[in-house]
């Protein structure tokens, strides 16, 4: 049951000053004068019901660059997936994007006795232990190649380049052929029963193989298991790292060098890795282990880091594409040839804004962090392009 | 759920494919009664995600029923399906259901007993499978 006052404490909503900071750094209300996250709360809590007609819930990117800025840390992003929950308790239609593929997927997979066939692309020579004392989470990568191939993204290069480098550091680890979907997408559209289903197959999945650490290379796995599996009934106590914060440390102390790379790279910080994880330095740290990589920052980085400018699947028009667009110019604005991420998230959304566009959008490269690293290994000091 | 719940799901583009349907019951043919037929505007309509919304509802098969190729109204279905099917494909192979319950069929303006045919064989094939995983209560 959907319960106001309950969100209302939970995301602290009414320590919010009306002050506005939120909106003037809210990339959507930059591009949007209609979107306004305070005026959304204030739109809610004057009324004793829903909204039904505040469509601008849905354009939300949960960026938390309003929850960086604000004072008090109100959560705006929570309180508005509570108001996408409520809205489709009501019976609120999403507009989803990919026709609602990405939907339907994670629904499919929160099928208790489904047994995927989703290792096919996994390297024979990646060496995997017996055990599933730590796992590596691989995410959606799979589903995500297939549904956008037309996007040519190649987003289990970034997975395949994590387990080799975790690899190449003797990091042990396995991988549950019958993973799930860690599910934040849909909690991020206010699905939380479809959340809840997916967290429980999971997590069941865990306690069952004795899982007692998870190394992911996607920052959304990585927080969801952290931050929100964490708080369900039952939570997990399981130990959560993210790949850049188990091969960082390795390569200051010299344990790991990596290859070289004669090119100009800025990262892009993911919201959820950076705002919500705090993991900002450990990305870095990796880029600069590449010899002759010109790491540059765009304009906007680390906290203050532009978000790739699309939702958890759902509500993308024009206003993201805005959004985008002068993310790719920022990198272009430094002279990147690559834009660096760490989220096959941000890589698909960039990709989509590039193919898309009207052919002005800047061609700079983007690739996964994982896979620039460990591509760098393979040249063996050699320069490679 | 019941195995005979299992649904065969067929969209029908609006032209050849759905004269097929029509032609079958004018002559009095019978198919599976578990068959539902979606009637769409042009197969090029049904994408990734239409396919994968009918297993989450719980189809135990999806066939996509459409014109020869050249003979689409729209001139495009060939060209935007085969994407969309191939996908869809590799998802259903990915998720463990199997590909093998997604079907394109190209028929012949008014071809029944064609139609009859083909869906009776798909409802077998799918019959002799892994019951669908039932969809979620
Ligand atoms: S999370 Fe981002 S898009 Fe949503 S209100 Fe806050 S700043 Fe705006």
């Amino acid at each position: 049951m959907f319960d106001i006052e309950r969100e209302i404490s939970d995301t602290k909503i009414r320590l919010c000053l009306d002050c506005g900071k939120c909106t003037v750094v809210c990339p959507i209300a930059q591009h949007d004068s209609e979107f306004n996250p305070r005026l959304i709360v204030q739109r809610r809590l004057t009324q004793n019901s829903s909204n039904p007609q505040d469509e601008t819930i849905w354009e939300c990117l949960s960026c938390y660059m309003c929850v960086e800025r604000c004072n008090y840390r109100v959560k705006f992003p929570e309180f508005i997936h509570g108001l996408r929950a409520e809205a489709l308790a009501e019976g609120a239609q999403l507009q989803c994007t990919r026709g609602g593929a990405l939907q339907a997927l994670q629904h499919l997979m929160a099928r208790e006795e489904l047994q995927q066939d989703r290792l096919n692309w996994l390297p024979q020579d990646i060496e995997l232990t017996e055990q599933y004392d730590t796992i590596f989470f691989v995410g959606c990568a799979p589903y995500f190649d297939i549904v956008f191939s037309d996007l040519e993204v190649n987003t289990l290069k970034g997975v395949e380049g994590a387990l080799r480098l975790l690899n190449r550091v003797q990091v042990p680890f396995n991988i549950l052929a019958n993973e799930r979907c860690c599910g934040r997408d849909l909690l991020l559209q206010g699905d939380r029963e479809g959340f809840l289903a997916l967290a429980r197959v999971n997590m069941e999945e865990f306690e069952r193989r004795g899982v007692k650490k998870i190394i992911t290379n996607c920052p959304e796995c990585h927080y969801t298991f952290k931050a929100d599996y964490a708080k369900l009934p039952g939570g997990t106590a399981i130990e959560v790292a993210h790949l850049t914060e188990v091969i960082a440390p390795l390569l200051q102390s010299g344990e790991l060098s990596l290859g070289e790379l004669e090119k100009r790279a800025t990262y892009h910080d993911p919201c959820t890795l950076g705002r919500c994880s705090r993991i900002f330095d450990e990305p870095r740290h990796i880029l600069a282990a590449v010899a002759g990589l010109d790491v540059v920052e765009m304009e906007q980085s680390r906290e203050k880091a532009l978000c790739c400018g699309a939702s958890p699947w759902v509500y993308c028009g024009a206003v993201n594409r805005e959004v985008q667009e002068q993310r790719l110019a920022q990198a272009e604005a430094v002279g990147a040839d690559i834009l660096v991420t760490s989220c096959p998230k941000c890589q698909i959304h960039l990709r989509c804004c590039q193919k898309s566009g009207d052919g002005t959008v800047p061609r700079v490269e983007i690739q996964d962090l994982a896979y620039l690293a460990a591509r760098s290994l393979d040249s063996g000091g050699e320069a490679i392009d | 759920m019941s195995r005979s719940a299992a649904h065969l799901v067929v969209f029908a583009c609006n032209w050849d494919g759905l004269t097929c349907i029509e032609a079958a019951a004018q002559a009095g043919l019978s198919y599976p009664a578990s068959v539902r037929v979606v009637r769409v505007s042009c197969l090029s309509r049904v994408h990734q995600g239409l396919i994968l919304k009918a297993f989450e509802l719980g189809a135990a098969g999806v066939m996509l029923l459409g014109c020869k190729p050249g003979n689409c109204q729209f001139d495009v279905d060939a060209r935007y399906i085969a994407g969309e099917y191939e996908k869809a494909r590799m998802l259903l192979r990915l998720l463990g259901l199997g590909e093998e319950r997604l079907v394109l069929c190209h028929m012949a303006r008014s071809d029944g007993s064609g139609f009859v045919k083909q869906v009776a064989t798909f409802a077998q094939e799918i019959e002799q499978m892994q019951p669908a995983v039932p969809a979620r209560a």
